[in-house]
């Protein structure tokens, strides 16, 4: 019944476009776009409605019943992973520095084929719920449990601060709404999601969102090729004949000239994304590591077209709107700087580009889906904090495990709303505040926490939880310690004149001390947990290997062992 | 009981079928992820040791760079796709297998 719903609402959308500009021609872009985007609210409405008559126990709350498909688990996945951030943002750093802006596309891609081989099936056979589930699988479960949800919460919190700072902008530039109340509106939506539909919901959420990015950036790049004849000759011209940077475009510049700063980057774009509870947690929603595999598959051809279809909008951009000084805040004299004088800044890029190729209708589509794209993350984010607090420290610390189903999904639901009001409390309070360093942060943390702990955990016999609580702990704080003194806190937000930390991102240094450290202090653990937990491996390795029917046995192995 | 599965774990790991499926799984797993993070890291030390090179065109109008970016993005696809392909004509009726005759 929603699968026909979405497709009647992605069939309905450009119709609607149409035939509100053909009753109201004089209706300017804002009224059309705001009628998309109340089609989608309505339709995340439906979604979530029908999503909580089947939300009953604490595995449809969590992980959707185990009932989503493969195909459509892949759909969320690119759904949860591809933010506006990398819409509004990757397309906006390829229209001000071409060919750099695609290697950070490139990067978020390299983060697939890692999660894919080391995490899905063994997080997946050996979990159910979050991530910690199979860290802790063998190893003592309130320490591991502590560490994984501060590391989810940490990444969940600064991210999402990120998305709704980021998210307030753009729905203030698009619907000249007040910063407040957009993002107040986007957290009372997510809120609504998570507490009333579930995971249920968030994924269709996600599902609907991928769908109608997938098509809106379709339809722009086609705008694009079409205008410039279908010949990628034709555009790269037109496009380095009018940057100010001219054919320098077309290949690396200054943004990777650097190898440290460079490696350390591309080290939290692929680790990190390994690392994020929000896209670990949704291996759990498929029925089987089969499925979380194909699914990863899926995903993955989603985020690589898009990587091929982002730089064509950037590009795009630069050759169509740089002629154009409409869409520019013009000076006095007739000059303006072709790349910060753009009307709402770079990152408006792919919206004026939508307005030059297809007018306020196509400009209206693209609006709605940057919203859409915001409203799916950040619903996939404080579901997978809510778990962490709900399932990892309520659930299995605080109730050890005997909590009741009805009052773990409660506990889930209040997580949810406090997460999702301290978002909207934080992200008021930073609204004027150079925020550039959470997203970062989140990654370094996902990379240096999160990442080592769980595969370490997974793959070594010789990881006991004092190595992991070491290694993980290390690896947290390092990341923040070293982002605090590095130029984008250090100097932009502290005012300092020089940064003590020379690179802008931590993990080339934070990853391999949380990985030395959890070998280290497991190496040198003689205690009797250490022994019982090196003699569980081997019912964990089993039961990672060929999971499935194990399940049922995996805790009498585990106590058995021990 | 408890004994019982101890001595299952015991069996499995014992088994050649099972040894064999967790080994060439994890030579596919590993290789992969190193030539994964070969190619990606390797793209950006060339970016940053030949810089002016990248931008040459070739093929009458494309820039080299481009077309080695494209090609790392076929290749994140084909290799995850290599991955799937493998475990689903390989490996999921071994497990299977394993599992109906370890299973209770």
């Amino acid at each position: 019944m929603i699968r026909y719903l979405l497709a009647a609402l992605i069939a309905v959308c450009p119709f609607t476009a149409s035939a509100e500009t053909a009753v109201a021609g004089t209706h300017g872009p804002d009224r059309i776009a705001m009628a998309m985007f109340a089609l989608i609210v309505m339709a995340t409405f439906v979604i979530t409605w029908r999503a909580a008559g089947k939300t009953r126990s604490k595995t449809d709350f969590y992980s959707a019943g185990n009932a989503i498909t493969p195909l459509q688990n892949g759909l969320a996945i690119a759904g949860d992973f591809l933010s506006a951030a990398a819409f509004l943002g990757i397309s906006a750093l390829v229209y001000a520095n071409g060919f750099d802006g695609l290697l950070y596309a490139i990067g978020f891609l390299t983060g697939w084929p890692i999660v894919l081989f080391l995490m899905s099936e063994r997080m997946r056979n050996l979990g159910s719920y979050t991530f910690a589930d199979a860290a802790a699988f063998r190893l003592d479960r309130t320490p591991i449990r502590l560490v994984a949800a501060t590391g989810s919460l940490v990444v969940v919190l600064f991210y999402l601060i990120a998305q709704m700072i980021g998210a307030g902008k753009v729905i203030e530039l698009l619907f000249g709404v007040n910063y407040l109340f957009a993002v107040a509106g986007v957290g009372v939506l997510m809120i609504l999601y998570v507490t009333v539909g579930g995971m249920q919901a968030t994924t269709w959420v996600q599902i609907t969102k991928a769908a109608l990015l997938l098509c809106g950036g379709t339809l722009l790049a086609l705008a694009v090729l079409w205008h410039f004849d279908f010949s990628l000759g034709k555009l790269f011209a037109a496009a380095s004949a009018i940057h100010p940077k001219g054919a320098a475009i077309l290949a690396p510049g200054g943004l990777f000239s650097e190898p440290i700063s460079a490696i350390s980057l591309g080290m939290a774009l692929v680790f990190g994304t390994a690392g994020l509870p929000h896209i670990l947690m949704r291996f759990f929603t498929v029925k089987d590591a089969a499925g979380a595999r194909k699914s990863v598959f899926y995903a993955t051809s989603c985020v690589a077209y898009f990587c091929l279809v982002i730089p064509l909008l950037g590009f795009g951009a630069t050759a169509i709107l740089m002629s154009d000084s409409s869409y520019f805040h013009v000076g006095a004299s007739g000059q303006f700087n072709k790349i910060v004088y753009l009307i709402g800044g770079p990152n408006m890029a792919a919206i004026h580009l939508a307005h030059a190729m297809g007018g306020p209708v196509l400009l209206g589509f693209i609006s709605a889906v940057a919203f859409a794209t915001i409203l799916a993350v950040v619903a996939g984010l404080t579901l997978a904090g809510a778990s962490a607090v709900s399932h990892d420290i309520y659930g299995q610390v605080i109730a050890r495990g005997q909590a009741a189903e009805t009052r773990e999904v409660w506990v889930s639901k209040m997580a949810a709303l406090a997460i999702g009001i301290s978002a909207v409390l934080l992200a008021y309070a930073f609204e004027n505040q150079n925020v550039a360093f959470m997203a970062g942060l989140a990654l370094s943390v996902a990379a240096s926490c999160n990442f080592p702990v769980l595969v370490m955990a997974m793959f070594w016999r010789g990881t006991t939880t004092r190595g992991a609580v070491a290694g993980g702990l290390t690896g947290l704080v390092a990341s923040v310690v070293l982002v605090v003194l590095s130029k984008t806190v250090w100097v932009a937000v502290f005012h300092f004149s020089a940064a003590i930390f020379p690179y802008e991102n931590p993990a080339l240094f934070s990853m391999p001390l949380a990985f030395l450290f959890v070998w280290l202090f497991s190496a040198t653990d003689r205690s009797a947990r250490a022994l019982r937990e090196h003699m569980a491996f081997d019912a964990q390795f089993v039961q990672s290997e060929i999971g499935a029917a194990h399940a049922t046995n995996s805790l009498t192995l585990v106590s058995a062992a021990s | 009981m408890p004994s019982l599965a101890v001595d299952r774990t015991r069996q499995i790991l014992a088994d050649p079928a099972f040894r064999e499926l967790a080994s060439s799984r994890a030579r596919l797993r590993w290789g992969l992820s190193i030539a994964t993070l070969i190619m990606f890291f390797g793209f950006i030390a060339l970016i940053s040791a030949a810089k002016g090179a990248l931008g040459a065109t070739i093929a009458g109008d494309m820039p080299l760079g481009l077309v080695l970016a494209l090609g790392v993005i076929v290749l994140v696809v084909i290799l995850t796709g290599f991955y799937v392909q493998r475990s689903n004509a390989r490996f999921d009726d071994v497990a299977r297998t394993l599992n109906r005759r370890f299973g209770q």
